[in-house]
């Protein structure tokens, strides 16, 4: 991508992704990110990633699922003016923040969908009680090599937080245990009458 | 509040050989045990609470804990230690003493807390001096603390004298994991299974080791294995027919897909047609089935009932269950053709 592609991620989003994160902490999780894209003027777009939907907790692999998942996930935020712009993962052990070929195939589909998807890559080391306006993710984007690259190690801060307290707010939920209460396509999956659209999280 | 690092990843590996729950053997429960464990695990949670709340019980509390072996460290650290500290609650025990200080043991390692692991430890081998099952929590200890190297060579030692001791094998496979080898866990999970073929856990863990390095024929071969010794066993069937599902996209091949759809099929009879992922499963292999068919002499094509009845029983469910999500599954099978 040539222009600028700047990436900003909502409140709820983040903190659906990580509290995701938390509650299966001994496996991989992974889902999709749902946003649009904006055109700010001249050459730069950010794209606003305004929501999340947790697919799984357990095979990763599984494309069968994915599919499923693709197909009911677009179809409902339709409706909001929202599409499948990337994908997040978080490895098993918490010291592995390579993006793993699962991770990458999965990007590489959705890409076809949404060139600038973004690929989030969680590394979820002891959250410090800081309230910094950072992110505690990876953000990765296809270049046109065809490979995933990560961005902002060269100093350019692509990927920030839309609400600036963000942090603090996800701290004060993981202290309450929130993430008991996300539901993922995984947990539908076994018992339908959960919702993966996580409705009443936030309440 | 963080992720598992290491060592309580490791921790996490097998940890049913010893006396706490695997997430591997959690995800094949079957139906029927998991209503008894739910049943049991509705009285855990409400003696839990009255333990808690301080209304006694604790005894009773730990050991169905034990029995079920439920992963609750820090409530089982907390009152197992006050039962081990208040002399006259311990005197109680009597036997039970000891698995008591087992237990606990476990449960600081699982929280962090190695020094309270340490001190049981040194308790326990005083009073039996030499046994390799306090050996094991010496061992197991060490890989709490990441010391891997150790670990494996307190390991080796125990296996000098017990070359057959299957909990030790295991737990050199856990520590090969949680570095992240996978392929030396792999190598010795195969060595393991050579000699104690009928260990299912084992089986379990070595085929989601495959599906995670995407070797999904040789994680369909563990299914098979386990298909054979326990062929009633619904989530076997239904792990099958993923795994098979998935060897399609990678090596490709119908056969493949009619396996995975035979044995969604199967995971539905023995589950009553129960099973959400079964039917969702028939839905998809039906359809890239008739992909790959296309064109190809009517015989070949499939031409049973099955994926109308899948889409038919998920409409039904749905309906009754998750009606706010209905119309996205009926306009997901109309996408699909399976809707007529």
């Amino acid at each position: 991508m040539g222009a600028e592609c700047y990436y900003e991620v909502s409140q709820i989003a983040y903190i659906k992704l990580v509290l995701h994160a938390l509650k299966h902490r001994s496996a991989a999780v992974n889902g999709l990110l749902l946003g649009r894209l904006r055109q700010d003027g001249g050459a730069t777009a950010t794209v606003e990633i305004a929501d999340t939907v947790p697919l799984s907790h357990s095979q990763i692999g599984l494309l069968p699922a994915l599919e499923l998942a693709l197909i009911q996930i677009e179809e409902h935020f339709e409706a909001q003016g929202l599409s499948v712009v990337g994908y997040y993962h978080a490895n098993e052990r918490h010291d592995d923040v390579e993006l793993g070929n699962a991770a990458k195939k999965i990007g590489d589909h959705i890409f076809r969908y949404f060139p600038r998807a973004a690929l989030d890559n969680k590394k979820l080391e002891r959250m410090q009680p800081s309230k910094s306006r950072d992110p505690v993710v990876q953000l990765y984007t296809r270049d046109s090599s065809k490979s995933w690259r990560q961005t902002g190690s060269d100093g350019s801060n692509q990927l920030t937080l839309k609400e600036p307290a963000a942090n603090v707010v996800l701290l004060d939920y993981i202290s309450s245990e929130k993430w008991q209460e996300i539901v993922d396509f995984d947990d539908h999956l076994d018992d339908i009458s959960k919702d993966w659209l996580n409705p009443g999280l936030f309440n | 509040m963080t992720r598992l690092d290491p060592p309580q990843q490791a921790l996490s590996s097998f940890v049913s050989s010893f006396t706490l729950f695997s997430p591997a053997e959690e995800r094949f429960a079957g139906d029927r045990v998991r209503m008894v464990r739910a049943e049991e695990a509705a009285r855990l949670d409400r003696l839990e609470s009255q333990v808690e709340n301080g209304g006694g019980g604790a005894s009773e509390y730990l050991c169905l804990v034990g029995k079920l072996k439920a992963r609750r460290s820090d409530k089982v650290l907390k009152h197992g230690l006050s039962i081990l500290n208040d002399p006259k609650a311990r005197s109680k025990l009597g036997g039970e003493e000891w698995t008591l200080y087992e237990q606990v043991a476990f449960a600081a390692m699982d929280c962090q807390q190695h020094d309270v692991a340490k001190d049981c430890i040194a308790i326990l081998s005083k009073e039996f001096p030499g046994s390799t099952r306090v050996g094991r929590l010496e061992g197991l200890l060490l890989e709490a603390k990441g010391a891997w190297a150790e670990a494996e060579k307190a390991y080796e030692r125990l296996l000098e004298d017990n070359p057959l001791d299957q909990l030790i094998h295991k737990r050199k496979v856990a520590i090969a994991k949680a570095q992240g080898d996978l392929s030396s866990a792999v190598n010795l999970l195969n060595k393991y299974l050579e000699i104690f073929m009928a260990d299912h856990d084992a089986w379990r863990e070595l085929a989601e080791i495959y599906m995670s390095l995407q070797m999904y024929k040789q994680a369909a071969f563990c299914y098979e294995e386990l298909i054979l010794s326990q062929p009633t066993v619904p989530p076997y069937h239904l792990a099958y027919a993923e795994a098979s599902g998935l060897v399609l996209y990678t090596i490709g091949g119908l056969e493949n897909l009619q396996t995975a759809k035979k044995y969604y099929a199967s995971t539905i009879t023995l589950t009553g047609g129960k099973n959400t992922r079964a039917l969702y499963g028939v839905c998809l292999c039906s359809i890239a089935i008739n992909q790959l068919t296309k064109g190809r002499n009517k015989e070949e094509k499939d031409g049973s009932n099955l994926q109308s009845l899948a889409a038919e029983a998920l409409q039904r469910d749905y309906k009754e269950r998750a009606p706010k999500k209905l119309p996205l599954v009926i306009s997901m099978l109309k996408n699909m053709k399976l809707n007529s």
